[in-house]
């Protein structure tokens, strides 16, 4: 595995010297990299999807440390190993299903069951309702019905028949080899996902942005963008308040690329939002993530704009696409979640090199630059998420995220101890 | 009957004080859930039938119904208060096993069979470690152990007789309800999926059940974990009421060496605040007691709100103990989180719409002081938080906003 190990370190350079910028080109290259290391990984006899969610999980931990405020990488992680297990369940349960058919007729044969097996005979059906429940989080009924001894048995009733052996071991051959196939096959699909997520968000532009009506935005935002030019060409006429986004001010170039599409537009400062906002209908953002509790991480100056049309009742949509759904609780996220830049983008050193200079006095400059790069922004304050799914609650992000993680790959750390 | 009606149909607006005068002295008849709230309201003189200057200033505790949940809690928080422990005694008997009847109280309980669930559930109930709803599914596992059926829907109706015997003996306890509903809806599943075999399906569920005990240990532990990150160096917390899983939270903060002060509330009447400060100290933890009515004049030291629960409704608020209501409205006013820390199989199908909703659940209050027999008393025991001021549950679940709650319930029971 040299080249992907080769692969890996590059990707790691990557994330640590913040060279890759924007949580899609991140969810992108790491959807790619892991699916090298899974087509690059050789897997053993049995247990193939132990050793993949493994190696997964190793180099995921490292790319985690190496960015973690980029939450898109931990979230690409956590969604191939939730691929890796969907993908085993089902072929399990395909050959389980042939399998329990075959036991069943040798029982017949055999006029009495209890021979080989202790274990009574499990439907098919049951053995894949009680399978499926280990992919969900963890629910109530899970806690009466202990799934994991359910999953323990097809695996052991599959090595227990040895009239078909041969047949079996030829069915576990193509049977490591499609489970790959198909988890490379959910892979693909999933970066296609990822690159097309602007497309499906803008398609619902049109619901939600209506005649003659006036928009805000902060910074600058590719899904916005997107659906804003999406709602012009389906030929409504509105108006666009673009608000600059101090330091970097990226908030001109949205600018710019608004006109160019021809879009009537007002670029402010960040300080003139709350004086503009009681002349604004719909507040449109993109985020940088969005947690569990639908909290969103966004560009520093959204908690502002959130803050400001809450008091005003203007409804805060928040556009993201679904690699930006992460399945972590925030706790103090300003801190934690949060980077800060170089103190450049504010002052001039040439002109400070005083004030900032740490030969001067006791050593410690008197002027310290702090540059946060996001902001939290807290579920109270969002109206509606807009992701490629459809419009949500943020009461209701929990549910996506069940939909596309599972629960064991919360932490993603390498156990030593046995199982799952 | 008739002076009932009228006095639900009053209670809410000022002739209530008119109607109470002319009230029949003692309310025996069995009150149904959305009936009068307050306590039977007396007459001046006619009913204190005793002389004896009765030790507890109290009026007539005797005629209401002391919600037993609170009795053990009150038991396992070492209070001692003269009447009730009389009442306590005679409702829950002394033999563990034995005559059933003479250890049922007045309600009249069911079960003429030498085993009766009842008293396996009290055993359970002592222990002061284990939860309402864990001793209940231990009782109905020791129903199916003991049970003489040969066929699952025996079994079954068996199951759910016991069950009934219990949650009607206690209505007020949620999370009793809460876990014997659990065990039904298991086994009412179980029973239609896999096993021919009745005999293994039996073994199988009282394995399944004696698990759930472990579960319990367990859960503690879970949300103890999951709420660690939740805690910061330098912070302050302020908890309300005794609950063990909250203890256990904190606990395990206090060993893994982090700095944080808790404020505890004093927790009237019975005083959940001087026990929970007492394990606090013992723990090395920095605690400020606080009486109930500080709790606003102290919000802005804290950073953050820690309750237990005694029930979580679908709507996703709990019933906890009284007070919980009032110290989540000032938090919420004043932007602190609040915390709920709660194991899941206290999730109820119950879904109040306010805080009369619920069965009434009432405890005596004493006051140390006579009062006079004209002056009513608020004694209940819990009230209902909505959702709104509730931040976030931790449940071994995992972490939970509390519109997820309905989400699981919605799972399990259709």
């Amino acid at each position: 595995m040299p080249d992907v190990q080769a692969l890996v370190n590059e990707f790691l350079n990557k994330l640590k010297k913040r060279k890759i910028e924007g949580s899609q080109a991140t969810a992108k290259q790491t959807a790619e990299l892991l699916r090298s290391v899974i087509s690059q990984q050789r897997v053993p006899r049995t247990n193939q999807a132990g050793a993949l969610i493994d190696a997964v999980r190793a180099i995921g931990e490292q790319l985690i440390v190496a960015n973690p405020i980029e939450l898109a990488v931990g979230n690409i992680v956590r969604r191939v190993l939730h691929i890796i297990r969907e993908e085993d369940l089902s072929l399990t349960t395909a050959a389980v299903a042939e399998l329990n058919l075959s036991t069943v007729s040798d029982d017949d044969d055999d006029g009495g069951g209890g021979d080989q097996d202790d274990r009574p005979v499990l439907s098919a059906a049951a053995v894949a309702a009680a399978a499926r429940n280990t992919l969900r989080p963890p629910s109530l009924q899970m806690l009466l019905e202990g799934a994991p001894d359910f999953v323990a048995v097809p695996r052991s009733s599959s090595s227990g028949g040895d009239s078909e052996g041969k047949s079996k071991s030829m069915d576990r051959n193509s049977r490591t080899r499609k489970l790959k196939h198909d988890i490379i096959e959910a892979v693909n699909e999933l970066i296609q996902d990822i690159t097309t997520c602007h497309e499906l968000i803008a398609e619902q532009a049109v619901e939600h942005i209506h005649q003659n009506e006036v928009i805000l935005t902060l910074g600058s935002s590719k899904t916005v963008l997107e659906f804003l030019c999406a709602a012009k060409e389906k030929k409504r006429s509105f108006r666009v308040f673009v608000a600059e986004g101090a330091p970097r001010y990226q908030g001109h170039l949205l600018a710019k690329e608004l006109v160019a599409r021809g879009l009537q537009t007002t670029l402010i400062t960040d300080s003139a939002v709350f004086a503009m906002i009681s002349r604004v209908n719909m507040v449109i953002v993109g985020s940088h993530a969005v947690m569990a509790n639908g909290g969103v991480i966004a560009p520093v100056g959204m908690n502002m704009v959130a803050l400001a049309a809450q008091k005003h009742a203007v409804p805060f949509v928040v556009l993201a696409g679904s690699h930006k759904l992460c399945p972590l609780y925030p706790h103090n996220p300003e801190v934690l979640l949060n980077e800060l830049r170089s103190p450049s983008e504010l002052l001039d050193f040439g002109e400070f090199s005083d004030c900032l200079d740490f030969g001067s006095g006791d050593g410690s400059p008197l002027l310290h630059v702090v540059n946060p790069t996001f902001d939290y922004v807290p579920p109270k304050a969002v109206s509606l998420f807009i992701t490629d799914t459809g419009g949500h609650n943020p009461s209701y992000m929990y549910r996506l995220i069940a939909d596309y993680y599972s629960a064991d790959d919360l932490v993603v750390q390498r156990r030593h101890a046995a199982g799952n | 009957m008739k002076e009932q009606t009228t006095r639900a149909m009053w209670w809410r607006s000022p002739s209530f004080i008119l109607d109470n005068r002319q009230q029949q002295p003692n309310d025996t008849a069995r009150r149904d859930a959305l009936s009068i709230p307050l306590s039977s309201p007396l007459p001046p003189s006619t009913t204190m039938a005793d002389p004896n200057p009765n030790p507890n200033p109290n009026p007539n505790p005797l005629t209401d119904k002391i919600s037993a949940y609170y009795q053990t809690r009150a038991a396992h928080h070492g209070v001692v208060s003269s009447d009730w422990l009389a009442q306590a005694q005679a409702a829950v008997g002394h033999l563990p096993e034995g005559d059933d009847d003479a250890s049922n109280n007045d309600q009249g309980a069911p079960s003429g069979k030498p085993f009766s669930v009842i008293d396996e559930f009290n055993n359970w109930r002592k222990q002061p470690d284990l939860a309402e709803a864990v001793a209940a599914i231990r009782a109905l596992a020791a129903v199916i152990r003991n049970s003489q059926a040969t066929t699952m829907m025996e079994l079954e109706i068996e199951l759910k007789k016991a069950s009934d015997s219990l949650k009607s003996w206690d209505t007020t306890s949620i999370s009793l309800t809460a876990g014997c509903d659990l065990f039904m809806r298991y086994v009412t599943r179980t029973s239609a999926l896999e096993y021919e075999d009745f005999n293994s399906a039996k073994t199988r569920l009282i394995e399944r059940a004696e698990k759930f005990g472990e579960i319990s240990y367990k859960a503690r532990k879970i949300i103890a974990m999951l709420s660690q990150d939740f805690i910061f160096d330098g912070c302050t917390i302020l908890v309300h009421g005794f609950s063990r899983v909250v203890l256990e939270v904190l606990k395990t903060a206090a060993q893994s060496k982090k700095l944080f002060r808790v404020f505890c509330t004093e927790g009237r009447p019975d005083r959940t605040g001087l026990r929970l400060s007492n394990e606090l100290a013992k723990l090395d933890v920095p605690v400020k007691l606080l009486i109930d009515s500080a709790v606003a004049y102290s919000m802005d030291e804290v950073d953050m709100v820690f309750v237990g629960a005694d029930g979580v409704v679908e709507s996703g608020g709990i019933i906890n103990m009284m007070g919980t209501y009032q110290i989540a409205l000032v938090a919420h006013s004043m932007n602190k989180p609040v915390y709920v820390a709660a194991e899941s199989y206290k999730f109820a199908r119950l879904y109040p719409l306010d805080q009369k909703d619920m069965g009434p659940a009432l405890r005596p209050i004493e006051f140390g002081v006579p009062i006079p027999s004209k002056v009513e008393v608020e004694t209940s025991a819990r009230d209902y938080t909505p959702p709104q001021y509730l931040t976030l549950l931790f449940t071994d679940l995992g972490v939970l906003t509390p519109s997820v709650v309905s989400d699981e319930l919605i799972q399990l029971y259709l």
